[in-house]
């Protein structure tokens, strides 16, 4: 490459720098969270920080921050009882592939003053724009706003806790620094989650940054959990085993006769 | 003091569990049952998922039958060839049911048929077994004993072939209605999650004619046999048996159990059947009104793979 070339390409990212220089920082209390016996629920505080370079001049407009934690994906089916000759039983279903096991969505102003529409349902924000996609025998490809299934998947979801929206939950400390805490309830799913914070201003995105969250069972629930799932057989002998030990000792400590 | 279950996936409160395994221990003490038919809608009502619900209760019944087994080990009161083949019959039977039970769960069907049996099956039971206790009562106010076996009846059941000879039971009947009792109360149980003595019991008695003096001990061997057989099948099929919850059943049940035994000896039979019968029935009502009140939330979610469904 020709020094004048060299030349251009760096006038050409100078130029590119001001749209892009907010950077944010991230940093979550923890990376780990660990089930074992005495868990009743966990919580995430999630730290972040705006830095912008020595060209870009303080604007006067608020940063808004969106911070959206998903869960590891899965398959639900979602059923609805109907009245079918005097008693009520599941008659029809909709299976949803690939939703967000839990999803909690924590923002310093509701999502329609942060930004418009079309960004909130490009970057899937908020439960109204999570997309539901249906299994294929179901007869559609993904389940609306509106979709009875959906909305009703949404509600229990909610009051299982694994589903939450705080519109007001990310506080400014200071001008640049940001904070919330992301509850977790004592039946949230294992696996891998994924922190993203979205910076918005005057409905902009200016940047976007992912953390994982890894959620595991730790110790003995792990290790039975385990040998549940892979060793069904010697599980379920080892539970037998115990049961009849401890129907034995029963029967040697009670006995009357 | 708060437990998370590895299995259900959710924390429990210990003391409550325990509380529960102590009274269901305690009335299957005082009334000579297995409890599971107590056990499993409770822990069902608590939040605990179904499929976990019935695969944990099928490990405490082995636990209960057991220690109740073991006293009518020592006062021979066990015919062990009528158990033998009441067992592997039984073995049969959970096996089935077991089968039946991952299909159900497969199609959303579980729950409800498990509400329509045991409606079926405990207002049925409930209702014959407080008849026959209310006339018992009736009869002891008039001065005259009930036999509960009247000797020298011969039904259709005595017709049938391959004759086989209960010496401990002074029997010589055909092996089929045994195995069928036995492949019979095996499904049920896997599949309800009861030990299902409150219906072998009186299916022994009446169909088979088996002496009272045996016919507890013998049944509480096929429980076992049937339900440990039950439980392994619930673990290799469903992962869905949860070990620390049926250990704080079992722990609860088998204390609960001794207390109940002790205040069951100062009770008439007739009084304790009666009181059975009635909660038989109490159980199977609850599961009708579920079935036939409209319920508050018409969806539920169920995982695609898992326990938890």
């Amino acid at each position: 490459m020709s020094p004048q070339g060299l030349l251009l390409a760096f006038a050409v990212l100078l130029a590119a720098l001001p749209a892009r220089a907010e950077t944010l920082i991230v940093a979550l209390s923890s990376q780990q969270v660990r089930i074992s016996s005495n868990f009743t629920g966990s919580s995430i505080t999630v730290f972040g920080a705006v830095e912008r370079d020595a060209a870009t001049v303080s604007r006067a407009a608020f940063y808004d921050v969106v911070v959206v934690v998903k869960g590891p994906a899965e398959t639900v089916v979602t059923r609805k009882k109907d009245r079918f000759l005097g008693v009520w039983l599941n008659r029809s279903s909709r299976t949803f592939v690939n939703v967000p096991s839990f999803y909690a969505m924590h923002a310093s102003r509701p999502l329609e003053q942060v930004t418009t529409p079309q960004l909130l349902k490009r970057y899937q924000l908020g439960t109204d724009q999570i997309v539901f996609p249906v299994v294929a025998d179901d007869g559609a490809v993904s389940a609306e706003a509106g979709d009875a299934y959906r909305e009703a998947f949404v509600r229990l979801k909610s009051n299982a806790r694994l589903y939450q929206s705080h519109p007001y939950a990310v506080s400014f400390p200071g001008a640049e620094i940001f904070q919330t805490t992301i509850e977790l309830p004592a039946n949230v799913p294992t696996g891998r989650y994924v922190t993203t914070v979205y910076l918005f201003r005057d409905g902009a995105l200016l940047a976007s940054k992912e953390e994982p969250i890894i959620v595991v069972k730790s110790g003995f629930e792990q290790t039975s959990y385990a040998l549940a799932q892979s060793q069904g057989f010697l599980y379920g002998l080892a539970v037998v085993l115990l049961a009849i030990f401890t129907g034995w000792l029963a029967g040697v400590i009670f006995r009357r006769d | 003091m708060q437990l998370y279950l590895p299995i259900a996936e959710l924390p429990v409160n210990m003391f409550i569990i325990f509380g529960m395994g102590a009274a269901v221990g305690f009335l299957s003490g005082l009334l000579g049952v297995g409890g599971g038919f107590l056990l499993t809608p409770l822990l069902i009502f608590s939040g605990i998922p179904p499929a976990v619900s019935v695969a944990t209760v099928t490990a405490q019944v082995v636990a209960s039958s057991s220690s109740a087994a073991l006293s009518y080990w020592r006062k021979r009161q066990i015919d062990m060839k009528l158990a033998l083949v009441l067992t592997a019959s039984g073995v049969v039977g959970s096996s089935l049911g077991i089968v039946t039970f991952d299909l159900l769960r497969r199609v959303g069907q579980l729950d409800f048929i498990i509400a329509l049996c045991y409606v079926t099956f405990l207002g049925t039971i409930g209702s014959l077994m407080l008849t026959e206790s209310v006339r018992a009562m009736l009869q002891a106010r008039k001065g005259r004993a009930t036999p509960l076996r009247r000797p020298g009846q011969h039904g259709w059941i005595h017709g049938l072939p391959f004759k086989m000879r209960f010496k401990r039971s002074k029997l010589y009947i055909s092996v089929l209605p045994v195995m069928a009792i036995g492949v019979g109360i095996g499904f049920l149980g896997s599949l309800l999650g009861i030990g299902g003595g409150f219906i072998l019991v009186p299916a022994l008695i009446y169909l088979l004619r088996v002496p009272s003096s045996v016919v507890v001990g013998t049944s509480l061997v096929q429980m076992i046999g049937a339900m440990a057989v039950a439980t392994v099948l619930h673990a290799t099929t469903s992962a869905s048996v949860d070990a620390v919850l049926a250990i704080l059943l079992m722990v609860g049940g088998v204390i609960g159990a001794q207390f109940g035994v002790r205040i069951g000896a100062y009770v008439r039979g007739d009084q304790l059947r009666a009181m059975l019968g009635l909660l038989v029935l109490a159980v199977g009502a609850r599961f009708l009104v579920d079935l036939v009140h409209t319920p508050a939330e018409l969806f539920s979610l169920a995982s695609a793979a898992g326990p938890g469904s």
